[in-house]
């Protein structure tokens, strides 16, 4: 009985040699195109949430990590430049990511180029409810302003935490713009979203940001 | 070789509908709750499970007269395994929305029962004809069914069907429970009630002829 | 401290919160198949906790020594032969075929371990101990834990991985005991014919994982209340950045009040 069952080993090792030999090919062969991937679905928001960003030449630009905390706190994040179609850089975005009401909830941050302003937010990811949370995307239009108008069209300030209110802010209200009101019936989920924005624009993170715009070699900060 | 067992037109025919995987064998489950809140993300799945069948079913049965009876298993996961993985692999490289979708449960295809299943009883059994007509009418009955729960769930759910919309938000409200777990369960519970009394009915019309034998 | 509420939230989110059965949709095959008496799916449920805790900690420690890119031994391997300091091999397309065999050998294990210590359990058992081979759940936890392992910002230790498995199968157990005791009251109920075996408990499942959605956000307020806030959003104003960004930043200043409910 063991001579069959090393007879038969030959059968499994063959396999397992020839399998691991096609998935190397196909790991080599495909890897490029998944990493492509990857990126695109990130630089497509760019634009969007950088106005006058341009896709393109910001996927040129490579990312930065920028690791925020020291020992167990360490927390690297994703920048990633954003450009203008001259090349000179406009605004900042950086990827963060946080536990939100059902799972993870991944976002996009628009910064200006002092990393002062915020001038947009995108969703990346959500597994929130279907019909209350997951409204968290949605950027709506003028008469129906969205979750995500806030971002990019009140400013809110990069410095200050942004708080979440269930009332409309008062026109005109000094820090009014930091005053994020929430989704209707999905409080947690905006709450989630706003304090994953807080704990990544940190002091430090935004003070190594400033430092790294100081090393690009083409200087062009716009106002936006 | 004499050809013991079921054609392959047979294969092919009993796999769609009468031992169709979800409905009659009760096997797949796992992904057929998880995947159906969309028609995309069902029909996604359903390719998937056909690429990794067809390719099993053909290797396994190219083989078949190799195996022995103590290491099959192990030989059918190796095979179900390597094919899952260059499926994902695909997906995430050309359907990279989909991939990010269907998520954990397209690697869960290998411990999917149908495809075991399959490779245990037709093609580690039979040659190569009978082994493709299997996986190929095993994966439209599979097809069938997440597309059949895969409908329910998205028009009452989201008011749309493969993406485009059919029924405005005002006419319909969402039904947001369709698209989470209880919602893919009643759905399942209640088209399984459905299928076994059609079928039930259809045998008792058909009883007065079978005192034949 | 911190790292103790981490775990909890783990494990509270694995076993309840997010319960792999209601919510993921592992385990449905036993899930259905398994449920009809309460012995024998405590029995399954039990069974499963013990094989998904060894298959985390073998594919944990795969994972994190061998599998991963940058990984201890790999990366020693390839340098040595290579000679290439930099390099950082990454054997991740290979994990779904470590994890099914490590599965089937933790099974292996299990069931020589039953068959010498309790003979009457193993034969009670019969044909569903070499099944939990293909349970979704076991491969799931693995899957989960390649996914935090891999993750830059997570970088689970086997203490994390561990607690997710095992009460990931607690929480398996807790809801194939609760369909075993419904039922176990539903033998002695009108179920209509065609209704009758998977049709109904699946009903029953939907009606189950309904009241487990209650539990949904539980681990928001839980990681508030145990966690220390990590808020650290500069709390000074706009207007005085040039006077802070002079001062050497420091360790920074946690506002409870900043955080209004």
């Amino acid at each position: 009985m063991k001579n069959s069952y090393i007879g038969q080993a030959w059968l499994v090792l063959a396999l397992s040699v020839s399998f691991g030999a096609a998935l190397a090919g196909v790991e080599t062969w495909l890897r490029p195109t998944i990493e492509a991937n990857k990126l695109a679905a990130t630089i497509r928001w760019i634009p969007r949430i950088v106005p006058g960003a341009d896709a393109r030449r910001s996927a040129r630009a490579a990312p930065i990590v920028v690791t925020v905390g020291t020992g167990r706190n360490e927390t690297p994040y994703d920048v990633f430049r954003a450009l203008d179609y001259q090349g000179g850089q406009i605004g900042w975005v950086v990827r963060a990511s946080g536990k939100g009401f059902a799972d993870k909830i991944e976002v996009l941050i628009g910064l200006d180029a002092r990393a002062e302003t915020i001038t947009g937010l995108s969703i990346l990811d959500q597994k929130e409810t279907p019909g209350l949370g997951n409204k968290i995307e949605k950027m709506g239009d003028k008469k129906h302003k969205g979750f995500l108008w806030q971002f990019r069209y009140h400013h809110p300030r990069a410095g200050r935490p942004l708080v979440v209110t269930t009332a409309s802010p008062r026109k005109g209200e000094a820090g009014g713009a930091n005053k994020i009101r929430a989704v209707a019936g999905a409080t947690i989920s905006s709450k989630s979203v706003c304090s994953i924005i807080n704990e990544a624009l940190s002091r430090p993170l935004r003070e190594k940001l400033i430092a790294a715009l100081a090393t690009t070699t083409r200087k062009g900060p716009r106002r936006d | 070789m004499a050809e013991d067992g079921p054609t392959p037109l047979e294969r092919f025919l009993r796999g769609i509908l009468p031992e169709n995987p979800v409905y009659r064998q009760l096997l797949g489950m796992c992904p057929t709750l998880a995947v159906t809140n969309g028609m995309r993300e069902a029909m996604t799945m359903a390719g998937a499970v056909t690429f990794v069948l067809l390719c099993a079913n053909i290797l396994i049965s190219l083989i078949r007269h190799l195996l022995k009876p103590h290491l099959r298993i192990l030989v059918f996961t190796l095979t179900i395994a390597a094919f899952v993985t260059i499926a994902d692999r695909f997906l995430a490289a050309f359907l990279p929305e989909m991939s990010q979708k269907l998520g954990p449960y397209v690697p869960l295809i290998i411990v999917n029962c149908i495809i075991i299943c399959r490779c245990e009883v037709c093609a580690s059994k039979q040659s190569l004809p009978a082994a493709v007509g299997d996986a190929v009418g095993q994966s439209i009955g599979f097809a069938l069914a997440l597309a059949s729960i895969a409908t329910v769930r998205e028009v009452l759910g989201s008011g749309s069907w493969f993406g485009l919309e059919l029924l405005p938000e005002s006419i319909w409200p969402r039904w947001g429970i369709m698209l989470l777990p209880p919602g893919a369960f009643l759905t399942l519970g209640l088209l399984l009630g459905g299928a076994n009394r059609l079928s039930s009915w259809r045998s008792a019309k058909r009883a007065p002829q079978t005192s034949q034998g | 401290m911190e790292h103790l509420a981490e775990l909890i939230l783990i494990a509270v989110g694995a076993a309840v919160i997010t319960n792999f059965v209601l919510t993921y949709f592992v385990g449905i095959c036993p899930f259905i198949g398994v449920s009809r008496r309460v012995d024998m799916a405590f029995g399954m449920g039990c069974a499963v906790t013990f094989v998904i805790s060894i298959a985390a900690l073998l594919s944990w420690t795969v994972t994190w020594f061998i599998l991963r890119q940058g990984a201890p031994l790999t990366t020693w391997i390839v340098r040595s032969v290579t000679g290439d300091a930099s390099a950082r091999p990454d054997l991740t397309i290979l994990s779904y075929i470590v994890y099914i065999f490590v599965i089937a050998s933790s099974v292996q294990l299990v069931e020589m371990y039953v068959r010498k210590f309790h003979p009457p359990l193993y034969k009670s058992f019969g044909v569903y101990l070499p099944l939990i081979t293909t349970n979704c759940a076991i491969l799931f936890a693995c899957l989960k834990i390649l996914s935090y392992v891999t993750d830059p910002k997570e970088l689970w230790g086997l203490d994390k991985a561990l607690v997710l498995a095992i009460f990931g199968g607690v929480g398996f157990t807790m809801a194939i005991v609760i369909m075993a005791g419904i039922r176990e009251e539903l033998d002695h109920c009108d179920v209509p014919k065609s209704l009758r075996g998977a049709a109904i408990t699946l009903i029953v499942a939907g009606i189950l994982a309904m009241a487990f959605m209650g539990f949904a956000g539980v681990d928001a307020s839980l990681h508030d209340a145990m966690l220390p806030a990590k808020a650290p959003a500069a709390t000074q104003p706009a207007e005085s950045q040039k006077t802070a960004e002079a001062r050497a930043p420091g360790p920074l200043a946690l506002r409870q009040t900043d955080r209004q409910r």
